[in-house]
């Protein structure tokens, strides 16, 4: 055997090694420096050292008064539940305090981090790092019960409640062109932070953040600045969405980081009145609670924290029971979004799950900071577990009926209803299903102007439909599906959410259209009503056959897939400006608002110019954007040829843009609001039912068998089924 | 008496654990083979012998081929390209027709080629074709579980079963005639000598007895 | 061969039966009653035991099913003609045996299976010695045909199904009870080579029933996990016993067009002592027997060679 013998290396090998070393060091700096800075000045996104007001030092004897504060509190709440109400009030506040002073009740109500801070000596809350202080790595159990140690904030910097979007595969989302999203090797980021929509008008970029001077009449002239934007209910604190984690290569820098608000879901004493829009000289960002009261009660995730966000996609802004809509702000208040998004709220007064104190992540089981949202999506929202299921079978099982006489009967709808079809019965009134943003209307009170919601409702048939559904949805979110008898006349792309037939629901779009056509005399009634109820009017012939053949061609196999049950899906369509360069069969490129322009002025064209001003707009079309992604967003759309590059800015006039209704209705799924007794039959089973049976493609014979009552009828004659229930 | 050192340790310690596990390999896979034919080993008692079997010699042979890259002993197995066909044609001839006439043999042994040509070739044949072929199907058996439904549109434990098959009764025939072909040394057990004792004796080479050590 | 004439003769009965089931729809009697009992997660949770009774009947299976041409009523004798039922009603004794005859007076009693009706006499003693009848444990109350014979869905393996498929299907049934089986931790077949393998390609039957003649389908005397069939020849060997019970269902077809190549090769299969090939085990036995001649023949000519060095002086 030969050894080999270290000998001293040539000048030559010498000058490399120092070179390679070099031009390494050299790409380590220009990826950790430079490219972060280029990447930051190509989309015209901020990012800087962020401080927060709240986040105040205390001494230790503020500290400690605090502590006293909040353990009474705590030990109050607790000993007041569990002491009975019917006695004298007097008697009951003694025995009330006796309690909160047991030794046993201090040790377990206390906030636990109370002891923690007071042992490491914090007594200021500089956010994310003063978690992790503590909590660097974190023990994640899977769903095959694996358990790992992963980092803490590498878990939910990649997770979806802070990127907005997912590059990955796993979408149940299928574009026009038959794909499933990003399952193919060309994988583009998608998901709330690139996908404009119709509900709030704009998209993460362009509507972030923004301070909207409201001139409310009450007021009298004087300029009440207001609080706007989706940062409002995202976790991150910077200047904008988290746009570094759509590139393939770079991270969010730190300072973004260390914007992170762990304690709006950690904490129960958040203060949602921080939660507000402030300005600075790098721009404008959303202020948090880093009070070190909040940081004090970091407890248990539960239903009340999740619900601080929400309840804003579930009941609305409007609800009733929306705590968090009680506290708009110290200043600079956030502008309450009527017109609810589901209208279905989780909340112990409107379902049954919330009433018997089922929390969010009980059925949401987490694993670390990624939380299911169930293998069924209609919408193109990022999924953090994609193949966990989130589903009532999974604790009710397949035979949840056990109160009625006829429970076998109920549990044999299970395989062809989903249990929402039933048991939710209505949504909330203030459920919008049309939304007009190109003609808004001048809220008084508020002293904005706001998109004009032509058509609210909670009730089946109107607010909500019902729709086969395999657990894939378009591009565009509509449910798909197919009647598992295999039929052909099922197509809810030309019919259900194409067209709006209820005599009742066009009266009403008649007599709104009416009521703008005040402010706006431009509008022709008619023609305002045809558009609205019958949006595939506003295709060409040609696009409307495209269309036909493209839901045949490239739809068909996917709404058979799988098993399909009814479901009922919450209506939305919106008039918005559209780029018509980038017009297909099921709509165009839908163009944000500025909200600041918006709600100030009314002026809807000058919004929209200052939102497609905005630089990351103006990249998109451009070069680069349309082959990292546009093109393959716009295939999915259901546009062949590409995305057009054509800039609809030209010298300050809006270039081919048109207001349009998009061509279908989109279906969102709802799932909460609960109600423990569900329908009763006849309220389907009948000719003038809130199911359409034909329309769901069953065959005239079958329709007769399903709307005869008289086997309704039957079932009411048995003596003893009252008794039974 | 001329003598040289041809099988070092490893050498002879891996033909002879080699053989000895060939010997098993055939009982006992004619036993599963043959099922129920009232002769050789039970089923039971053949399967896993015939398993444990096949792992030593799949370990023996990488074995085999590790040592021949990093002793000398592969040089043995590297086929010299000048005169090959006239050094085959004199080995064949000399086996079908010399050995009969008491002729010397053709070739004779050095350190530097221990192996004449169609020893050589043979051996390639089997250590490097057939043993890779019999061990992977081997193993395909021993996780046929894994093995996709089909292969070629037949059955893939068939095709396996059926390579391996194959193989075994190619490595049976030449087993067999390693057997005879040992006997056709200087004496009848001369090779076999070697074999056990690593020397290799002629009587009446005119270069001095020297001895090699191993590195 | 008998055994092939036996299998095609049996191909023909089943092709004539199995004919107008699956043309023509399930009976219309019917219809009322798979209004409700088509769905198929007709089911209620029983208040005594907790349990999810299922009430469910796959129509599709049904009408392909040994039962596929009768009525519900012929079967369901009681007062089902309106809903809700009466409570009795669910109280009904089936009535099997007025098909499923003990036909005592003619000597045909070798075969049960005659007109394709199952009669009971041999099926009764043999279920008589089964595991299933003789057990004492407590699961084992209450087992009936149904609990491996779903009567809505029932229906006999046939000529030419995948082999796969059949021991899939068949393990269903078994498996829907001994779900421990496939516990990794408790498993009573760690003993057997290959698990994974043989539970893919053997039925549990082969192994937990008497060895049966040629051609009888499988006993119904289960046996119990100690009287099981441990033997690997009587599988592992030219007279495989699978040849007759699995087997039997290979399609003449397949071994027509695959004979060629291997008379073994059934469905692809491939069984360690079973599946061997005639033609290539004697071409290797000849060669081998060649060259031991060739070998004795080289030998004895060196013998002559040697003796001549002898003979002659030095």
């Amino acid at each position: 055997m030969k050894r080999i013998a270290l000998k001293p290396l040539s000048p030559t090998a010498k000058r490399r090694l120092i070179v390679t070393v070099l031009v390494l060091i050299g790409l380590t700096v220009a990826y950790k420096v430079l490219y972060p800075l280029a990447f930051e000045s190509y989309v015209g996104k901020t990012n800087a050292p962020l401080t927060y007001a709240s986040s105040t030092a205390l001494t230790k004897t503020e500290f400690e008064a605090l502590a006293q504060e909040l353990s009474t509190n705590a030990r109050q709440r607790k000993a007041a539940a569990i002491v009975d109400t019917d006695q004298e009030p007097f008697a009951r506040q003694v025995k009330i305090e006796m309690l909160m002073n047991t030794e046993s009740f201090i040790r377990d109500t206390e906030p636990s981090h109370i002891k923690y801070f007071r042992e490491a000596g914090i007594h200021r809350y500089e956010g994310p790092q003063t978690c992790l202080h503590c909590h660097a790595t974190i023990q994640v159990t899977h769903g095959d019960g694996t358990v790992k140690n992963v980092d803490t904030l590498g878990d939910i910097v990649n997770s979806v409640h802070f990127k907005f979007q997912s590059e990955s595969g796993g979408f149940s989302t299928y574009g026009y062109d038959g794909r499933q999203v990003n399952s193919g090797p060309h994988k583009i980021p998608v998901g709330k932070i690139n996908r404009a929509c119709g509900i709030p008008g704009s998209f993460t970029w362009t509507g972030w953040a923004a301070l909207v001077a409201s001139r409310p009449e009450h007021g009298e002239g004087e300029v009440t600045m207001r609080s706007e934007g989706c940062g409002q209910c995202h976790i991150g604190g910077n200047y904008q969405p988290a746009t570094e984690k759509m590139m393939p290569i770079g991270d969010v820098p730190s300072e973004a980081k260390e914007g992170i608000d762990c304690l709006i879901c950690h904490s129960t004493d958040y203060d949602m009145n921080e939660r507000h829009v402030i300005q600075d000289d790098k721009g404008l960002r959303w202020n948090q609670d880093r009070s070190l009261r909040a940081a004090l009660t970091v407890g248990p995730i539960s239903s009340e924290t999740c619900l601080r966000c929400h309840q804003h996609n579930m009941g609305g802004d409007a609800y009733l029971h929306n705590e968090a809509a009680r506290s708009l702000g110290h200043i600079n208040q956030r502008i309450l979004h009527r017109g609810a998004k589901r209208g279905n709220p989780f909340s112990p007064h409107d379902d049954t799950h919330a009433a018997s104190g089922i929390q969010c992540t009980d059925c949401h089981v987490p694993e670390g900071h990624k939380i299911p949202r169930g293998r069924k999506g209609v919408d193109l929202v990022a999924n953090d577990i994609p193949t966990k299921d989130v589903t009532c079978e999974s604790c009710h099982t397949q035979a949840p009926h056990n109160q009625s006489e006829h429970k076998a009967l109920l549990n044999g709808h299970i395989a062809r209803l989903a249990c929402e079809t039933c048991h939710i019965k209505e949504l909330e009134a203030e459920n919008v299903v049309l939304r007009d943003w190109v003609h808004p209307t001048w809220d008084s009170d508020e002293g904005l102007f706001e998109p004009t919601d032509i058509y609210r409702s909670g009730k089946p048939g109107k607010g909500f439909t019902f729709l086969w559904f395999n657990g894939n949805g378009t591009f565009l979110a509509n449910a798909l599906g197919n009647n598992p008898n295999g039929s052909d006349t099922y197509n809810p792309l030309m019919q259900q959410v194409a067209r709006i037939d209820d005599p009742e629901m066009i009266a009403a779009v008649r007599s709104k259209a009416t009521e703008l056509k005040q402010q706006y005399p431009e509008i022709d009634v008619d023609a305002y009503v045809r558009m609205a109820t019958d949006p595939l009017s506003q295709l060409s012939p040609e696009m409307l056959a495209k269309r036909e053949a493209m839901i045949q061609n490239n739809l068909r196999a996917v709404m058979s897939q799988g098993e399909s049950r009814i479901y009922p899906f919450k209506l939305f369509n919106a008039m918005m400006f559209e780029d018509m360069s980038n017009q297909g069969p099921f709509g165009a490129m839908i163009l944000p608002f500025d909200y600041a322009s918006y709600y100030e002025t009314g002026d809807t064209p000058a919004s929209v110019k200052k939102a497609i001003a905005d630089p990351i707009v103006q990249r998109m079309y451009q070069e680069p954007f349309k082959l990292y992604m546009m093109d393959e967003f716009m295939s999915y759309f259901g546009i062949t040829e590409g995305w057009k590059t054509v800039y609809p800015l030209v010298d300050g006039r809006l270039e081919n843009v048109e207001p349009h209704w998009m061509r279908q209705m989109g279906t969102l799924m709802v799932n909460h609001g609960i109600q423990g007794k569900g329908r009763d039959c006849i309220e389907c089973h009948s000719p003038d039912g809130i199911m359409n049976f034909r329309q769901l493609g069953y065959s005239p014979e079958r329709v007769a068998e399903l709307e005869d009552i008289d086997i309704i009828e039957n079932l009411k004659e048995q003596p003893d089924s009252a008794a039974a229930q | 008496m001329n003598a040289l050192y041809l099988y070092s340790g490893w050498v002879r310690a891996w033909h002879w654990l080699n053989a000895l596990l060939f010997l098993v390999l055939i009982l006992s896979g004619a036993s599963m083979h043959f099922a129920g034919a009232g002769w050789l080993l039970n089923f039971e008692i053949a399967r896993p012998i015939h398993n444990v079997a096949g792992i030593l010699v799949t370990i023996g042979w990488i074995g085999f081929v590790i040592g021949n890259l990093v002793t000398d002993n592969g040089r043995h197995y590297r086929v010299r390209l000048r005169g090959f066909f006239q050094r085959l044609f004199s080995q064949m001839r000399y086996y079908g027709y010399g050995i009969f006439q008491n002729e010397p043999h053709p070739f004779h042994p050095s350190a530097e080629m221990k192996l004449n040509t169609l020893q050589q070739l043979s051996y390639l044949g089997v250590m490097y074709l057939l043993m890779p072929v019999l061990i992977l199907s081997g193993w395909a058996f021993l996780f046929s579980i894994y093995l996709p439904e089909t292969l070629f549109g037949l059955g893939s434990v068939w095709v396996v079963a059926m390579t391996h098959l194959t193989v075994a009764y190619f490595l049976a025939l030449f087993v067999l005639v390693h057997l005879y072909i040992i006997t056709t040394g200087e004496t009848l057990t001369s090779n076999l000598r070697a074999m056990i004792t690593g020397w290799h004796r002629e009587p009446d080479l005119e270069t001095q007895p020297r001895s090699e050590t191993q590195g | 061969m008998t055994n092939l004439a036996l299998s095609g003769a049996l191909l023909l009965t089943l092709i004539a039966v199995a004919t107008p089931a699956a043309s023509g729809s399930p009976a219309t009697e019917n219809k009322s009653c798979l209004r409700c009992h088509a769905m198929a997660t007709l089911a209620y949770r029983d208040p005594g035991t907790g349990d999810i009774v299922d009430l469910a009947v796959n129509p599709h299976a049904l009408s392909h099913s040994v039962h596929g041409e009768i009525d519900c009523i012929d079967c369901h004798e009681g007062d089902f003609g309106r809903y809700p039922h009466p409570a009795d009603a669910a109280n009904e004794t089936l009535s099997c045996v007025g098909c499923h005859e003990k036909d005592d007076t003619k000597d045909d009693t070798k075969d049960d299976t005659k007109d394709n009706i199952a009669r009971f006499k041999s099926i009764d003693a043999e279920y008589a010695e089964s595991v299933h009848a003789t057990s004492d444990s407590a699961e084992a109350e209450g087992f009936s045909c149904h609990s491996c014979h779903d009567p809505h869905g029932f229906r006999a393996s046939q000529v030419g199904e995948e082999i796969a498929a059949i021991v899939r299907d068949d393990n269903q049934v078994c498996l829907s009870c001994h779900e421990k089986v496939r516990d990794p931790l408790s498993d009573p077949h760690a003993w057997l080579p290959n698990r994974e393998k043989h539970w893919n390609a053997v039925r549990c039957l082969d192994c937990h029933t008497p060895l049966s003649d040629n051609g009888k389908t499988v006993s119904h005397q289960v046996l119990k996990a100690e009287d099981s069939n441990r033997d690997c020849v009587n599988c592992h060997s030219r007279e495989s016993s699978l040849l007759n019970r699995l087997y039997q269902y290979r399609s003449e077809e397949d071994l027509a067009t695959k004979g060629w190549l291997n008379k073994a090769v059934f469905n692809d299969a491939y069984v360690v002592g079973m599946s061997r090939n005639a033609t290539l085990d004697l071409l290797g036995l000849i060669v081998t027997g060649l060259t031991l001649l060739v070998l004795a023949a080289h030998g004895f000519g060196r013998y002559k060679a040697y003796q001549r060095t002898k003979g002659k002086p030095e």
